[in-house]
């Protein structure tokens, strides 16, 4: 199935890319929209089983892959919008949407595989893909920010690359010979610690590009002030969910030997530093798209936390990243359409949004409320349990520190985003000619309601994708 | 036979160290494609016959013949001839590259590890080091794509010094990666040499509040 997605994928990207025509662009999307649609619900249906020799619908991969087809199909729309509203010729929107496609397959492919090498081959080539979208405006910064994230992540990966063939070293001397993920598990317990200690610490540092955390965050960070808002509500979202889940496998792996407490405390500096600098490379934050990007990396920060402290903290960490993923696209699509209001992007020539797009005010301030996760946003739920682990763990002076930062992070987010909601503007920063669209501001709505609801009544088929999903951790 | 290779690998990272001219830098990564080439052909006769010629074909066409074309490709594109001020004196760029070949061979002589061929760990692990350190001296993108590359071969030694031996279609499919991305950074290099008109690094530091 997977491997006939990736096909598929791959003629309509081709398509896209050479017809240059809108009406093969969108003909394309909608097919793609409904192979999304269609993957979610079979490896739902098909799940723990093995697909196309390498690839399993394993929990994880499920959920990671709904959130996926959740936050594509609406950035499809705000696509459409976007290339609208910039009037680019057809030469660049077909090579726009062709990257979008092969981006997206890249990401789901990463979901799904059992291979440590096929993994490290679908990350990989999200590098490539999101590269040439960061690169879309063609301006000088966004020539540097492209060149930064693809040359900074490939080098990152080959990082990498090497703690998985440490971790080969390792797996062959315990008879697993193919770098599964389940057979490595299986083998986990024979294997010597020093060399899975080696292999986790290189594979963290090269796929916290991805998850844009502490040591590698700051191309991620620059790229995300550069790329376009729909594409960065993927990048900022899914992508970062392709980190975690590169993580997250060896993180299974190393749970099963007694290096589990070393790398837990790794963990906790890593999400800790992370936290920390972003409360203070906050305070000199200029643009809205820049405050965001930060905020993913506290919350991947909380997120790597949860992973450290072990026990509710699974439950909260897989929780919270879903959560994270809901709000943070949703705020994104806001964006584009805050974009087009005003000329400038700093926040400083930005303000008086409320009496301009009052929809879109509420919309934003709304998901700005879900994503400082005060209730009722279910990241409140996410967090309230990673701090509940902490406490339990006896972690107190981690988690006092943690919630000063927050609360400093919170500051700051908060008198930003009030700039541009109710601070005077001259008049000659606001695009006066712009009329406000009322179904731009759907997606929102649905994805901040989703988290609420999530947050406060979970269904029981939610909770029990992610109990089996950190079923083998604990 | 393998150690002549091993030991001519060695020689070219020194080399790299001396050189100032990027020409230089074009045509030694040529020279390693060809003796990791030597290396496999030599040293790997256990593994299936299609993953050998496949690999064999890897080394000899893309790492020697492909990937150095394009980049003096790119070379002449933007007029570079000599690396402009390095940072670090080439005296101290060959010592570093001595003690990382040390630092590698004491490594790998204190691993005991039945799983691991020491011959191969030695000259991977200073070639990775080497690869870092070539990015970190260096001030223009095109030699930081070269250091991209050593590091790239390191890694390829690598996966020979652990003797792990991927299916068919992952191998296929990390060096499509690999390929794609060093062309793709060519691609960029050009773009930012005709808008910038320079591919110093000290260009590209606009974007920061």
């Amino acid at each position: 199935m997977i491997f006939a997605f990736i096909i598929l994928s791959l003629i309509l990207s081709i398509s896209v890319f050479f017809s240059k025509n809108t009406v093969v662009n969108y003909i394309a999307l909608s097919i793609f929209s409904l192979s999304l649609i269609t993957i979610s619900i079979y490896s739902y249906l098909h799940i723990d089983q093995v697909d196309s020799l390498y690839f399993k619908f394993d929990s994880l991969g499920v959920l990671m892959m709904s959130v996926l087809s959740l936050i594509s199909i609406p950035s499809f729309y705000h696509s459409h919008l976007y290339n609208k509203r910039k009037l680019d010729n057809n030469n660049k929107k077909s090579l726009y949407y062709a990257a979008l496609i092969m981006f997206i397959t890249a990401m789901t492919s990463a979901y799904f595989t059992v291979n440590f090498a096929l993994l490290w081959v679908s990350i990989e080539a999200t590098s490539l893909f999101v590269s040439i979208l960061i690169f879309h405006s063609r301006t000088k910064n966004a020539m540097e920010a492209t060149w930064k994230y693809l040359f900074i992540s490939s080098v990152g990966l080959a990082i990498a690359f090497i703690g998985i063939l440490f971790l080969s070293i390792v797996a062959s001397e315990n008879g697993v010979t193919d770098l599964n993920f389940t057979n490595l598990i299986n083998a986990a317990q024979n294997m010597d610690t020093v060399w899975v200690k080696v292999a986790f610490v290189l594979m963290l540092t090269g796929f916290s590009v991805k998850i844009s955390i502490f040591p590698l965050y700051a191309v991620a960070i620059d790229a995300k002030t550069m790329v376009a808002s729909p594409v960065n509500a993927l990048m900022s979202t899914a992508l970062v969910n392709v980190g975690f889940v590169g993580i997250y496998r060896i993180f299974v792996i190393v749970s099963k030997t007694s290096a589990l407490e070393w790398a837990q405390h790794i963990l906790m500096i890593v999400g800790i530093i992370s936290i920390f600098i972003t409360a203070i490379q906050l305070t000199r934050v200029k643009r809205i798209k820049r405050l965001l990007a930060f905020s993913s990396m506290e919350h991947m920060g909380l997120v790597v936390i949860g992973l450290a402290v072990g026990g509710i903290g699974y439950y909260a960490a897989i929780l919270h990243l879903i959560f994270h993923s809901l709000v943070k696209a949703g705020l994104f699509f806001q964006l584009g359409s805050i974009r087009n209001f005003f000329k400038c992007i700093w926040i400083k020539d930005t303000g008086n949004y409320f009496k301009i797009n009052p929809l879109g005010a509420i919309a934003f301030i709304l998901g700005i409320i879900s994503i400082l996760a005060i209730p009722p946003s279910g990241l409140f739920v996410s967090e309230l349990m990673i701090f509940k682990a902490l406490f339990a763990a006896k972690y107190y002076f981690i988690a006092i520190f943690v919630l000063i930062l927050l609360s400093v992070i919170i500051y700051t987010i908060s008198k930003r985003t009030f700039h541009l909601l109710y601070s005077d503007v001259s008049e000659d920063q606001v695009n006066e000619e712009i009329k406000s669209n009322t179904y731009e501001t759907i997606s929102q709505f649905v994805l901040f309601g989703l988290v609420i609801y999530l947050g406060i009544n979970p269904p029981v088929f939610f909770t029990d994708l992610i109990n089996s999903a950190i079923a083998i951790l604990n | 036979m393998t150690y002549l290779f091993i030991i001519l690998y060695a020689i070219t990272l020194i080399y790299f160290a001396l050189s100032e001219r990027v020409k230089k830098f074009v045509y030694l990564l040529s020279v390693q494609g060809f003796i990791l080439f030597g290396i496999v052909f030599f040293s790997l006769h256990k593994i299936e016959i299609f993953d050998f010629i496949f690999i064999l074909l890897e080394t000899i066409l893309v790492k020697s013949i492909v990937v150095p074309l394009f980049l003096n490709k790119i070379r002449k594109h933007n007029k570079l001839k000599r690396e402009h001020e390095p940072s670090v004196p080439v005296f101290y760029s060959i010592i570093v590259v001595v003690i990382s070949l040390i630092i590698s061979f004491l490594l790998s002589n204190n691993l005991n590890s039945n799983q691991i061929h020491t011959k191969y760990f030695t000259v991977a692990f200073a070639s990775i080091l080497f690869g870092v350190y070539f990015i970190i001296i260096h001030k223009n993108i095109f030699s930081h794509v070269v250091g991209y590359l050593i590091i790239e071969n390191g890694t390829f030694l690598l996966s020979l010094a652990v003797g792990s031996t991927m299916p068919m279609m992952v191998n296929l499919a990390i060096l499509l990666d690999v390929l794609m991305g060093v062309l793709v950074l060519g691609v960029f290099i050009n773009h930012i040499g005709d808008t910038f008109k320079s591919i110093e690094i000290d260009q590209l530091t606009k974007l920061k509040d």
